[in-house]
């Protein structure tokens, strides 16, 4: 069992002293859920789990501990941030250990409740199923069914680069289908694709949990916060929502991995993976381009070939 | 009421030309006595790989009807290869402003060196009528 | 006094209200995401989820609130124009726990130094209509910090879904406003009984078990303690729940403006941004996520105690159920009573 020999590994690690610290997921106190776990003693990797409910990206924590030698538990997406972020040169001290761990697609929580009547108390998962109880229902699920919508288009579950692959590599699907929020908008009509976008983050509370998330946006200031020049205010005028999702996108061209940890953090379920899965699918068109797939490919904004497509330019 | 304003609109059009090539060619077109549309304001910038995608959207949210960014001619940048990384950006922002629902029309970028005065005037020309033709900007003014 | 709403003339007496009042309740925006807001029409009016995401806070103090606006005119001193609460307000379908919150924040802004009179015309002008909460979640421990899913102080009418009616109770003065409400019928024995039977269920279900009494003399002795070097670590320092938080009251205020005219704004803020305690100089007083933690704690369960008599947590569960990262400041309340290095669940070494 992957949980099993995960903590054995870490187990391992910890002792021998390759690392100073483990970032993995445990379980907590929320079904459906589970938290970000940081250990330093062997003991403690029995609060280590794996399971359908990884959904965090836990790279994000790496600038928080720049100073140690870490080991982190990634699912596909997460060793491509890693790689990303070592192109970015985020790790002069030590390079995170990475714990790779072949994904088999997270369950969207969210997803889960809207298909159920009442607080869901307990949720497990068995196989391909999951079996989600409350205090009036009891209902048995098919885990296909509510997968992340990022996750349902991945191509990459196997961590590359990783030092440590816990489980055998999953066989990768190939690119069949883009993402289904992209996909429904590109029949659509300009006003159409305005209209999804205006109102999904009409609700933004510019709480920021998506910035957060990413472990792509660690500006020390970020654009929002700068006041010469002040590009947006901090109230919520829909033109300045939009402003800063469009930036916020904009600024992981040719970085972000598809995680959809920003999506995942949202409290108010703003779909905001329609925006850099199209970034994603853009620089894959255009530059043939995919964030941490290569590690010594310089990401596309950061460099140029004088035989770039300019079909648009007068 | 309606009608009036809508006839007496003219297009805001801000252009971002770069120093060396296509401000240059704007002046060219001033001094040659060339026609064009004055509906462009001109911000003149070093270079077109300076042009940070938010002055695009700032623009836009400020009210301008259109942008264009212009900049030298692939192989002539001043400082050899800002043109390029421009390029990228733009195309990059380009094909994201369209699938976010911003008019095709409204951004746009061209490639006019210091010798281009005719070329300046066509390209401003061309902006104007297709922004025209799409009306105010309505979608992300901030108000 | 004690009446019988149909469900049925529930929205022609939203439609009647609204002509006098304006109304403010919790609005879905999409499927699971509610928030409190001016109604436009009664059909808006959801009350099924029992927590929405943005609290009734945001009816006196809204996220982003013009204080004035001002226009610059030639030889002249500008016009200053305030904004001013036109008509009555109703607030409807909030919860106890948001109300208990109201008068958690009403300490700081209508005190004896100071009077936000933005916070306090608002206050002033709305009735408050609660609704009980007949199935607390398991994240609500509202019994914990003296709350309760029926408990009615605060509220000038408190509403009680039985069903196929509510039950509404006219409290105040404000309340016995509405004795003469043509939808009013009146409420039998038959409904009595009922309320009891639920509020004595919803009772058993909060979560009475957490310690917060007492928590602040608790925190005083942990100023320095390790536990605050492990417990932010998980944060990611967004403003989620300090956003979503009934009680939580940060703001900050800033100019927009043009050259010829501006408005003042008032805005959330969060302590857990980073930039929110950086200083000109550039130096930080709290300059990592634990500092900032530390400081939040305290300041739920320890300043704001020393100040004003009770901590400022309602038990509504809002930070739990949608921190990204699942903080559970429940387990931090726990392992303040307990000093062990173990929670009930958690793991704080």
């Amino acid at each position: 069992m992957i949980q099993q020999k995960l903590r054995e590994k870490a187990k391992e690690l910890l002792s021998s002293k390759t690392v100073d610290l483990i970032i993995g997921y445990g379980s907590w106190t929320l079904p459906l859920r589970t938290t970000p776990v940081f250990i330093r003693a062997p003991e403690g990797v029995e609060s280590l789990v794996w399971n359908s409910f990884c959904e965090n990206n836990l790279t994000t924590y790496l600038h928080k501990f720049s100073r140690l030698k870490v080991g982190v538990v990634v699912k596909g997406c997460d060793a491509r941030s890693v790689t990303a972020l070592g192109l970015e040169k985020r790790f002069p001290n030590h390079r995170p250990l990475l714990i790779g761990i072949p994904c088999q697609r997270m369950v969207d929580r969210k997803k889960v409740k809207k298909a159920v009547k009442g607080e869901i108390l307990q949720a497990v998962e068995q196989g391909e199923l999951l079996l989600v109880k409350g205090e009036d229902f009891n209902v048995t699920l098919k885990r296909e069914d509510f997968l992340y919508s990022v996750c349902q288009v991945c191509t990459h579950r196997t961590p590359l680069h990783a030092d440590v692959l816990i489980g055998d590599p999953v066989e990768e699907s190939p690119l069949v289908d883009l993402h289904p929020d992209v996909k429904a908008l590109e029949g659509k009509s300009p006003e159409e694709r305005w209209e999804f976008f205006q109102k999904e983050i009409s609700r933004c509370i510019r709480c920021y949990a998506c910035r957060e998330a990413c472990p792509m946006c660690y500006c020390s200031e970020c654009f929002v916060d700068s006041s010469r020049p002040r590009w947006i205010e901090k109230s919520l005028s829909p033109s300045d929502l939009a402003f800063y999702h469009i930036v916020r996108a904009y600024h992981q061209t040719g970085r972000c991995t598809g995680c959809g940890a920003c999506e995942r953090a949202c409290p108010m379920d703003i779909r905001l993976t329609h925006l850099t899965q199209k970034l994603n699918q853009e620089v894959k068109g255009l530059y043939g381009f995919e964030t941490g797939i290569q590690p010594e490919t310089l990401p596309p904004l950061s460099t140029f070939n004088p035989e770039d497509e300019q079909e648009f330019i007068k | 009421m309606e009608n009036e304003s809508i006839t007496t609109w003219e297009p805001k059009i801000l252009a971002f030309l770069c120093n060396w090539c296509s401000y240059a060619g704007a002046d060219l077109a001033g001094t040659s006595r060339i026609q064009y549309p004055p509906n462009i304001r001109v911000i003149r910038v070093p270079c077109s790989g300076r042009i940070n995608p938010l002055f695009i959207l700032k623009a836009l949210q400020s009210g301008m009807d259109g942008v264009l960014v212009s900049g030298c001619h692939p192989g002539d940048c001043h400082y050899l290869s800002g043109n390029y990384v421009g390029r990228r950006k733009s195309a990059t922002l380009k094909q994201f402003l369209e699938y976010l629902g911003v008019e095709k029309s409204r951004v746009q970028f061209s490639w006019v060196s210091a010798a281009e005065g005719v070329k300046f005037s066509q390209v401003i020309q061309e902006v104007t009528e297709d922004v025209r033709k799409l009306g105010p900007l309505k979608n992300f003014v901030k108000r | 006094m004690k009446f019988k709403l149909d469900k049925k003339d529930f929205e022609n007496f939203l439609k009647d209200l609204m002509e006098t009042y304006d109304l403010f309740a919790p609005v879905q925006l999409t499927e699971g995401v509610s928030v409190f807001k001016k109604i436009d029409k009664p059909e808006e009016v959801n009350l099924t989820q029992l927590v929405p995401q943005k609290s009734a806070k945001e009816v006196f103090f809204p996220q982003s609130e013009t204080m004035f606006r001002y226009e610059m005119s030639e030889n002249q001193s500008p016009i200053v124009s305030e904004q001013k609460i036109g008509r009555e307000r109703v607030l409807l379908g909030a919860r106890p726990c948001d109300i208990e919150a109201i008068f958690i924040v009403e300490k700081v802004f209508i005190g004896e130094d100071y009077t936000d009179v933005y916070f306090l015309e608002k206050r002033k002008k709305t009735t408050i209509i609660t609704l009980a909460c007949n199935h607390p979640l398991t994240t609500c421990f509202c019994s914990s910090t003296g709350g309760g899913p029926f408990r009615k102080d605060g509220s000038d009418l408190f509403m009680i879904d039985l069903g196929e009616s509510y039950l509404v109770e006219l409290l105040t003065e404000k309340g016995l406003a509405f004795s003469k409400n043509r939808f009013f019928k009146e409420a039998g024995s038959k409904e009595i009984r009922l309320v009891k039977e639920l509020e004595e269920k919803a009772a058993k279900k909060t979560d009475s078990s957490i310690p917060v009494e007492g928590i602040e003399k608790r925190l005083d002795l942990m100023v320095e303690s390790p536990f605050w070097d492990r417990i932010h670590e998980k944060c990611i320092g967004c403003g989620t729940c300090t956003f979503l938080c009934p009680t939580c009251h940060c703001f900050d205020i800033t100019d927009e403006a043009t050259n010829q005219k501006g408005e003042r704004v008032r805005n959330w803020d969060s302590c857990l941004f980073p930039i929110y305690s950086l200083e000109t100089s550039g130096h930080n007083p709290r300059p990592t996520g634990r500092e900032r933690t530390r400081q939040r704690l305290m300041h739920k369960f320890n300043y704001y105690p020393k100040n004003f008599g009770r901590v400022a947590c309602v038990g509504c569960g809002r930070c739990i159920l949608y921190c990204p990262v699942q903080f559970d400041v429940r387990e931090a309340i726990l392992y303040t009573s307990s000093r062990r290095t173990e929670g009930r669940k958690g793991k704080f070494k």
